[in-house]
């Protein structure tokens, strides 16, 4: 029924015995349950704030993410509360999924600061696939990868996310911000 | 003789709600909780009521609650009755085998001589083999009345390894028996009294031997081929759901208390502490009087005993967590090709050993 593959395994007398492996390897074992079990009372009776698991109860404990990590797309917000997108449509070009959905609006005759900006801004997390590509095409810096990444929800038209819901203060974004102009620096646009 | 029925029943519903109440469902937890602890993981946390989660502990009601709100389904072509009766047949021989174990050794309260096990047969040990191999009879009509290819496997796989490893653990225990001349449990348990005495070094290989053994008994990692999951599905309990489940899955926890219980008597020292004996105990409670010394030298003992039985489990759940499964030709070649002739050896060394001291 069965036939023997040569391994190759050479093994010495005192392995063959197999009892003293099995209770090395219980030994590694045992000592990991024990480090742990007396690792978690300091932590449960408050003491110590640092379990030596590496795992994380995630709803209650979360971690910080890597600035690289590509979480949903946001809008930069300047300081005096208005977008800094000025709707040019580049990321709804760059966009491959076509999530983005831009209707521009645009000074009427009256100078001030702002010539253009984006009157409809949805962007559909529903489709989004979070490439990344919207904020690099952006020439304003005013689109950003944020690191919120929980945007499951029971209803799909509530994840069409409109304007004033993408809007982030650029204070929020400035380590985003920095590590953008790096990264696109380097590839000389 | 009322007296004598009533203690009866008070050790009767003791042993019941120790092992059916406390340890079946505690050890679902243990299991879980162990398993995460030794792999660096958190483990079963989950379950809470009004938000407070006890480490974990609701999971046991909430296995509990799921297994009576499951449905409770029999397969098309499976024999209704058979499939009915197995997981009894199964479950009922695990708790049975408690009868004859003694959890503590004889105590006089109120004048009354306390012996504390169910019925202290003579011959308690062969009675304990005799009732765990029906448990066997369980297994092999649950995997056949399925009508499932793979309960057919695993119940022919259980078969062939519990019939193996029976006869290695009968024989490891001859030499238990030559060694203590006595089948009584309670006997055996009373002459390690002595340190020295312990089956652990009266038979250091018949204790290694009967781990393997029992623990093959059992099913368990590292001889769980008969229901080896990347193999068989479930095997001989892949069409059983609810409660049927559920009895399976106790009797599998129950019979770990068993082996312990039993490699606690033969090996461990029964419930004894090192070094301590039962009259010297009594003499340092002599000051509660007659009745109130032995209650609490009884409560020690039982402390004792129950406090080695956790450690066996302890030891069991260490080395289903730490060791890979065997293959089912491995099984065979170790209990037939290994165990069996080094138990032969082990009852040969024993009696030449005895006939030199004699």
């Amino acid at each position: 029924m069965a036939y023997y593959v040569n391994r190759n395994i050479k093994m010495t007398w005192w392995e063959k015995i197999y009892l003293p492996e099995i209770i090395k390897g219980m030994i590694i074992t045992s000592r990991h349950f024990f480090s742990n079990l007396f690792g978690f009372i300091p932590f449960f009776l408050g003491t110590q704030k640092e379990r030596k698991i590496m795992t994380v109860y995630y709803p209650e404990e979360q971690v910080q993410y890597p600035i690289a990590y590509r979480g949903r797309p946001v809008l930069a917000q300047n300081e005096d509360g208005h977008p800094a997108c000025v709707a040019c449509g580049l990321c709804e070009i760059a966009c491959p999924a076509y999530c983005i959905h831009i209707e521009p609006g645009e000074n009427s005759g009256k100078q001030n600061q702002y010539e253009r900006w984006p009157d409809v801004f949805n962007i559909d997390y529903a489709i989004c696939i979070f490439c990344g590509n919207c904020e690099e095409a952006c020439p304003e810096e005013a689109i950003f990868m944020s690191d919120d990444c929980e945007i499951s929800m029971l209803d799909r038209k509530k994840m069409l996310y409109t304007k004033e819901q993408l809007l982030t203060p650029v204070a929020d974004l400035q380590k985003r911000i920095e590590f953008t102009r790096n990264m696109y620096a380097k590839w000389n646009y | 003789m009322w007296v004598d029925l009533a203690i009866t029943l008070v050790k009767i519903l003791f042993i019941i709600g120790v092992t059916v109440g406390f340890f079946a469902p505690i050890l679902t937890w243990v299991e879980r909780k162990q398993s995460a602890i030794m792999q660096d993981r958190i483990g079963a946390n989950r379950a809470d009521i009004l938000g407070f989660t006890a480490i974990g502990l609701f999971h046991c009601i909430a296995d509990a609650l799921k297994m009576f709100t499951k449905e409770d389904f029999i397969p098309e072509g499976a024999n209704k009755i058979l499939h009915t009766l197995s997981p009894i047949i199964a479950v009922v021989p695990a708790i049975l085998t408690f009868a004859v174990v003694p959890f503590g050794g004889q105590y006089t309260i109120f004048d009354n001589e306390v012996n504390l096990v169910i019925s202290d047969l003579d011959v308690g040990l062969l009675f304990v083999f005799a009732i765990a191999s029906l448990a066997t009879y369980g297994y092999v009509i649950a995997g056949w009345s399925s009508n499932n290819n793979w309960s057919l496997l695993g119940s022919m796989r259980t078969a062939s390894q519990m019939i193996s490893y029976e006869v290695t653990m009968g024989l490891t225990i001859v030499g238990v028996l030559m060694v203590y001349g006595s089948m009584k449990l309670t006997t055996i348990g009373a002459i390690q009294e002595d340190f020295f005495k312990w089956g652990l070094f009266l038979q250091p290989l018949g204790f290694f031997m009967f781990l393997a053994a029992s623990i093959a008994e059992n099913k368990r990692i590292p001889f769980d081929n008969p229901e080896a999951e990347s193999e068989i599905v479930a095997g001989y309990f892949t069409e059983y759901s609810g409660l049927k489940f559920g009895m399976f899955f106790m009797s599998e926890f129950i019979e770990m208390v068993t082996i312990g219980a039993i490699m606690t008597i033969l090996f461990f020292g029964a419930w004894h502490i090192p070094f301590l004996t039962t009259t010297t105990l009594l003499g340092w409670f002599d000051f509660l009087g007659t009745t109130g010394s032995n209650i609490l030298v009884m409560l020690i003992q039982v402390g004792v005993f129950f406090s080695k039985v956790v450690f066996f489990i302890w030891l069991q759940m260490t080395i289903r967590w730490t060791l890979p499964r065997f293959r089912y030709d491995q099984i065979m070649k170790l209990g037939w090709k290994i165990l069996l002739p080094l138990s032969l050896v082990n009852i040969l060394v024993t009696g030449i050993v005895i006939l030199v001291l004699n």
